[in-house]
């Protein structure tokens, strides 16, 4: 209990002490999680619609694939994503390993099932006709995209708070990519693990908090949007 | 504008759903296509709208192939026959269909007045669409079809899923409207009365094929088989080695040229008339019989007869 009020005390008075680097951690995270699931709902939707939408050979093994990757453990992605951009990997000679693309990379791919899967779900469960009747309507293809995405906004947000809240709560991809490089490539998550790991049980909680009321304040900002569109 | 279709094939997993050499649609006609559940009616309607790729042959509106015309497309204004709706008022669901077609903005509030009076849904313009009745939404989707006075309107099954008074009304107001409305129509539905009532020309469909197709009167005189005589409502009987088909209400009890013998099964007092049920050698037989005469036994026998309009069928 003592560390925990420790911890809430701590947490205040590094912000309103306007510690610049515990700043540069909140922004460096906010910007790197921000991008990746950006990307992640840019591939993530149009691939959902068309999971829902499309009758093609091999769609529900593709389903079933999406929804295992909406379950595969963000450490795991990290070693993938790692083999991948390490210097004798197939991409090393781009030299993104121990970056902050590098980390984007790895939460886009851990972002992409998530969005794929509730914008596929969400799609679903509109009216099996609403496409046709825009077709016929002489809605294109981008139209009837963006039409159904409007009615399926309720699901879309909610792809982006799983999306957005998977990506700036892991810690193993970001790791294992990003290298928790001071002053580069570290965020809130791998802050914790390392002032964790020197004893500092303070400032890792402070940090914990932060990344809590973090994350609450950006899945508030779009609950309220999500619940206005419901009324 | 004239629909027609020319050496029509679709199959899906490798079945054949629907083949139909050559149909013509005339311009400023309606066409029932009439036919059971499953006959292949609604994928004939889709794929005439462009909503489905014939695995071979094409269908022409005038004389563009509407898969590969995107304009051709547009002289088309279909209701399915579940209605659909965009969030939002039956106006907004109305606006945005004539904005998909580029109407302007006060052609579009002139088109929509009209059509929603016409239809009798100008009370339901600003309630959300997506909680109206089911008589409410079909009458919002035929009156979003037909705000498009698009050359060509397609209706499927547009009675369909409505209670029975609503349904009434609708049967008694749609011709007024397609007149009004639409040009070339072409509906889909595997209601007797309904083709009969709302189309000039019929095109029956059994099993994906086209058995008759022609105007009404024609198809009704001239079943070329058992299937379509029994759909277009005829009695089909054996009758000395041959096989006759006979018209609704045309079994009369007692003697005549063509006499059968009835096995009554049931008789039920409908209280203006008895509807007899039974079997004559082995086919389902319906008897109206006037409610003033003594009513048969179940078990017994009655003579029965037809005078009038038999069609003779092959085999």
């Amino acid at each position: 209990m003592d560390d925990l009020q420790h911890g809430v005390a701590e947490a205040f008075r590094l912000l309103v002490t306007g510690d610049p680097e515990l700043y540069q951690i909140i922004a460096r995270t906010l910007a790197i999680s921000t991008v990746a699931t950006a990307l992640a709902m840019l591939a993530g939707i149009p691939l959902g619609y068309g999971l829902a939408r499309g009758r093609f050979p091999g769609r529900t093994v593709l389903l079933s694939a999406v929804n295992t990757g909406m379950g595969v453990p963000p450490v795991v992605v990290g070693l993938v994503v790692w083999l991948l951009l390490s210097r004798s990997g197939p991409f090393g000679s781009l030299g993104l390993i121990y970056t902050k693309q590098a980390m984007v990379l790895a939460q886009f791919v851990i972002a992409t099932p998530l969005v794929v899967g509730f914008t596929a779900a969400s799609v679903q469960s509109l009216p099996v006709e609403l496409p046709d009747l825009l077709y016929t309507l002489g809605a294109g293809r981008l139209r009837r995209l963006w039409i159904v995405a409007g009615e399926a906004q309720l699901g879309l947000l909610a792809a982006i708070m799983a999306g957005f809240g998977a990506v700036i709560s892991e810690v193993g991809a970001s790791m294992t990519v990003g290298g928790n490089l001071r002053g580069s490539t570290r965020v809130l998550t791998t802050a914790i693990v390392t002032e964790t790991g020197r004893g500092n049980l303070p400032v890792a909680l402070a940090l914990g908090l932060l990344l809590l009321a973090l994350a609450f304040v950006v899945n508030a900002l779009l609950t309220i949007v999500q619940q206005r569109q419901r009324s | 504008m004239d629909v027609s279709v020319a050496d029509l094939q679709f199959t899906r997993d490798g079945r054949s759903v629907l083949q139909i050499p050559a149909l013509t649609f005339p311009s400023g006609t309606t066409t029932a296509v009439f036919g059971p559940n499953g006959s292949g009616k609604t994928t004939l309607l889709r794929l005439i709208a462009g909503l489905e790729r014939p695995s071979r042959g094409q269908v022409r509106l005038g004389d563009v192939p509407v898969r590969q015309d995107k304009a051709a497309r547009r002289c088309i204004g279909m209701a399915f026959q579940t209605a659909v709706f965009l969030r939002g008022s039956v106006r907004h669901n109305l606006d945005i269909a004539l904005r998909l077609r580029e109407v302007s903005a006060s052609d579009r509030r002139s088109r929509i007045e009209e059509a929603v009076r016409e239809c009798g849904v100008a009370h339901l313009l600003d309630r959300p669409a997506r909680h109206l009745s089911g008589g409410e939404a079909q009458r919002v989707n035929l009156a979003r079809a037909l705000a498009l006075r698009a050359p060509v309107t397609l209706l499927d099954e547009p009675l369909a899923g409505i209670d029975r008074s609503a349904r009434t009304q609708l049967l008694a107001d749609l011709p007024r409207l397609l007149a009004t409305f639409a040009a070339t129509t072409i509906l889909v539905t595997h209601d007797r009365e309904e083709a009969f009532r709302l189309a000039d020309r019929l095109v029956v469909i059994i099993a994906g094929g086209v058995k008759a197709a022609g105007v009404k009167s024609s198809v009704y005189a001239r079943p070329p088989d058992r299937e379509t005589a029994e759909l277009l409502g005829y009695t089909v009987l054996p009758a000395n080695g041959r096989v006759v088909a006979i018209p609704p209400s045309s079994l009369r009890p007692g003697e005549g040229s063509l006499t059968f013998m009835l096995a009554v099964e049931d008789v039920i007092d409908m209280g203006n008339h008895l509807h007899v049920i039974g079997t004559i050698e082995g086919e389902r037989v319906d008897l109206r019989l006037p409610a003033s005469m003594a009513p048969p036994s179940a078990g017994s026998n009655l003579k029965v007869h037809a005078e009038s309009n038999i069609v003779l069928l092959q085999g």
